[in-house]
């Protein structure tokens, strides 16, 4: 009677094991919302890519700024994301999260907007004026000093205020800013509304700079790194999908914003869907973090080699 | 200068709204320049209603009230009222509630500094008039709201119960404080009280009421020479005839509803 | 001591943040919120806008929201605390608008006033208005009616019973309900604050500004010096009270 009974507590155990090998690893996932940046998430769950690779992606969250999604991984909320360099890297040096960048999710993909007919002609002509960031060491507020500085103007000639980027376009067109500076979709918005026109944008800044990578908890990358290596083939597949089916792509991405055919499609047109991220690039935007004091006493080789782990991502790519 | 009363008249509709409550029916009077007049009868007749009708502060259903030939119909200053509790402004000093009535008239503020010490002196307070009401005993109080009074110098005073909230002693000496004001100044005074040695003791005539519906029952001349004994026989048998003729009201109240502050049954608690 | 419980608490914090306990990411520890507050001393956050300039472009919109509700609100509250007929048609504006939670109303406020000083204030005279509102209703409802009579008596004019009469005699309900708009008004301030401010400054705006680069310890600094500037306020409102009601 009780070697039956322990038999059958081996057995099922047995068996659960091999369940929980067999069945789909979850993934808890997390991005911006209405962020065409994180666009290859999205076709790789439109199109089962994930599903194909094995695991099994839940929605974690859907967040209104990278601090939050950040704040998410600090409470273990999320396993894998999608948000920008800037978050990500300050948090992992302010030692709010422990996390890494596995991959990129995109590069450029931003523009400095005026109203249509502004009197703004070329980036000297915002002296004095009044441009929104999305916030204070973004990429978006270290493109503008960059532009700023390659105009040879001092960037305290500039008046800097912080808002969200859907307010942007209202604040613009009500004469409140004069120019701002987001990520897209907000900059065709306003084109396509009819309410501004592009200054400069990203590829006139710095050419191919990065701008939101796949970010993974480091607990989580440790401990199930065919989880991870799977996510991310299925993370390239998806960059291929976008390159050889763009009208695809735009239909997934009026999807999953729900904006309008125009809007997407212009905005797609200035994004740049690259996997590999550029150490120099992180580099030379760790540096500038340090510079103004957002991050404090890191060594920048260092930190970048911590931050980045680009090992799976170019094995998947041979 | 002579105070008419003619024919006053007023109801109230009780709270249940349900009934008009008559609380003074057909009263007149004359009350001729510098008597002072008692006004007593039994508690809820109507008496403080009669005094607040003269004083402007509720208007008559029927009949008018006249100073001199001068229609009264709304608060004046001619016409003075001192209430049950003393009305000082608590967040002034003695001396600036005295001056209160002479401000709001614009009086500047020399002139009136000197008629409110000149007030303070007339009923000895001068010593407190930089205190604050919080500060003084429920009698002091009192003689403040009488300097108040009349430091703008009305015509008439009304005063209605001023001294039944104070104890037998203090009140003894007030009423005897109130008399020399009032030999000082020669105002005419109208007294409501329920208190019967009171009546007697102040009062040349004392208008004596019925009970609710307050009519005239009866006028009491007190023709006793001033200072009066307390212990007087005269003044004994004034208040005796007093005392009967409410006893005899108080008989016929119980025979009817009740009065109108009264709760009617036991539904209503 | 009197401060021997906080002090204790703070040590205990401390301890059991070094021992990895309580962390780091989670909840700063007390000696890291310290350093974090020198460095919005010295620096500044965003780096170059000073603490001072902070505390005074908040200070700037809460008393002038305050201001402008104490300005508005008293008057009506006496007229409505007088007339039951103004109580009796204002009421339903009053009960409408009032429980809408100030925060509801900024984007609306950036619509009439765009992103400046006046439609923070906006939001903040909306919370600091009901509370000086009511109380002054309810400070002239609980004078002695025989008070009021007796000033008409003496000769007092409608203008000189609203002024001498009605607003003293109100007054001590009118300074809690002014305290009270106070502490709303600062708390409402610092979520108005975060969806932008113009010139740059703003106790609401420094603490979102750590929060986008991700440093809880400031965060949790600019928190307390929000904390410490409420009290400091309400403690300056409670002497004046002192004085101005010496006479209770």
């Amino acid at each position: 009677m009780k070697r039956t009974t322990v038999a059958a507590s081996l057995l099922a155990v047995l068996l659960s094991t091999l369940v929980c090998i067999a069945a789909p690893r979850e993934v808890r996932l997390g991005y911006l919302r209405n962020d065409l940046h994180h666009l290859a998430a999205w076709v790789a769950m439109d199109r089962g890519f994930f599903r194909d690779e094995g695991i099994n992606v839940e929605i974690a969250g859907i967040f209104n700024a990278g601090p939050e999604e950040m704040a998410a991984f600090a409470s273990r909320s999320l396993d894998i994301g999608y948000l920008g360099v800037a978050p990500s890297a300050t948090g992992l040096a302010n030692g709010s999260a422990r996390i890494r960048a596995v991959a990129l999710a995109n590069a450029e993909g931003s523009a400095v907007v005026v109203r249509k007919d502004s009197t703004i002609r070329a980036v000297r002509d915002l002296a004095g004026k009044t441009v929104a960031i999305p916030g204070y060491s973004s990429v978006q507020d270290f493109l503008l000093r960059k532009a700023l500085e390659a105009a040879g103007m001092d960037p305290r000639k500039v008046n800097i205020i912080v808002m969200k980027p859907p307010e942007m376009i209202v604040a613009l067109d009500g004469k409140q800013i004069d120019a701002f500076i987001a990520w897209e979709p907000h900059p065709s918005k306003a084109v396509t509304m009819g309410i501004g026109r592009t200054l400069i944008s990203s590829p006139a800044i710095w050419k191919g700079h990065p701008c939101c990578v796949v970010a993974v908890d480091e607990q989580f990358y440790r401990v199930n790194p065919q989880v991870v290596k799977s996510f991310l083939r299925a993370h390239v597949r998806a960059m291929e999908y976008i390159r050889q089916n763009p009208e695809d792509a735009i239909r997934i991405g009026i999807k999953f914003t729900g904006m309008d055919g125009a809007t997407v499609r212009e905005a797609i047109s200035h994004i740049q869907y690259h996997y590999f991220a550029r150490e120099d690039d992180i580099k030379e935007y760790v540096t500038y973090l340090l510079k103004l004091g957002y991050i404090k006493s890191i060594i920048v080789d260092g930190f970048v080699r911590e931050y980045l782990d680009l090992k799976m991502i170019k094995d998947i790519a041979h | 200068m002579e105070l008419n009363v003619v024919d006053l008249q007023k109801a109230f509709s009780s709270t249940s709204e349900s009934e008009r409550i008559e609380a003074v029916r057909g009263v007149s009077f004359t009350v001729p320049g510098g008597r002072f007049v008692c006004v007593i009868g039994p508690s809820g007749c109507g008496k403080t209603t009669l005094l607040r009708m003269i004083a402007g502060l509720e208007n008559p259903d029927r009949g008018r009230i006249l100073l001199g030939d001068k229609e009264i119909s709304a608060p004046v200053r001619e016409i003075g009222y001192i209430f049950q509790e003393p009305t000082l402004l608590p967040w002034r000093t003695v001396l600036r509630n005295v001056e209160f009535g002479l401000e709001v008239a614009g009086v500047p503020l020399r002139e009136r500094r000197q008629k409110a010490h000149a007030a303070l002196e007339l009923v000895e307070l001068q010593d407190f008039k930089d205190f604050y009401p919080k500060e003084i005993s429920g009698g002091m109080k009192q003689k403040v709201a009488l300097a108040m009074a009349l430091v703008v110098e009305p015509k008439v005073l009304l005063m209605d119960e001023p001294f039944v909230s104070l104890d037998c002693q203090t009140r003894n000496y007030m009423q005897v404080a109130l008399l020399h004001l009032w030999e000082k100044t020669g105002k005419t005074i109208i007294f409501v009280t329920h208190n019967v040695e009171e009546a007697v003791f102040l009062g040349d005539d004392i208008i004596c009421f019925t009970s609710r519906p307050a009519e005239i029952g009866k006028v009491l001349k007190v023709d006793i020479p001033r200072p009066r004994d307390r212990t007087s026989t005269e003044l004994n048998a004034s208040r005796k005839e007093i005392l009967l003729f409410l006893a005899a009201e108080r008989e016929k109240t119980r025979s009817v509803n009740g009065m109108f502050t009264q709760v009617r049954d036991l539904s209503e608690i | 001591m009197r401060y021997l419980p906080v002090f204790s608490v703070v040590v205990i914090w401390q301890v059991l943040s070094l021992s990895g306990v309580i962390p780091g990411n989670r909840l700063p520890s007390p000696v890291n919120i310290f350093l974090g507050f020198t460095e919005l001393l010295t620096q500044g956050l965003p780096p170059g806008y000073g603490l001072a300039g902070h505390c005074a472009g908040s200070l700037k919109r809460v008393l002038g929201g305050v201001g402008v509700a104490i300005v508005t609100a008293l008057p009506l509250g006496i007229a409505m605390g007088y007339w039951s007929r103004a109580r009796e048609y204002l009421n339903p504006f009053v009960e409408m608008v009032r429980p809408v939670p100030p925060l509801a109303w900024v984007p609306i406020a950036i619509l009439w006033f765009g992103i400046g000083d006046r439609s923070s204030s906006f939001v903040i005279f909306l919370g600091a208005f009901f509370p000086v509102l009511l109380n002054t209703i309810a400070g002239v409802l609980s004078i002695n009616r025989r008070l009021i009579e007796s000033s008409i008596i003496l000769g007092a004019s409608k203008k000189a019973l609203f002024g001498k009469v009605l607003l003293p005699g109100a007054m001590p309900s009118i300074i809690t309900g002014v305290r009270i708009a106070l502490g709303i008004g600062w708390m409402t301030l610092v979520a108005a604050e975060f969806t932008g401010v113009k010139s740059g400054y703003g106790l609401g705006y420094m603490i979102m500004t750590a929060r986008d680069i991700q440093r809880p310890d400031q965060i949790i600094a600019g928190m307390a010096i929000i904390g410490i500037i409420g009290y400091a306020m309400d403690f300056g409102i409670r002497i004046m009270e002192n004085k101005i009601l010496k006479w209770r």
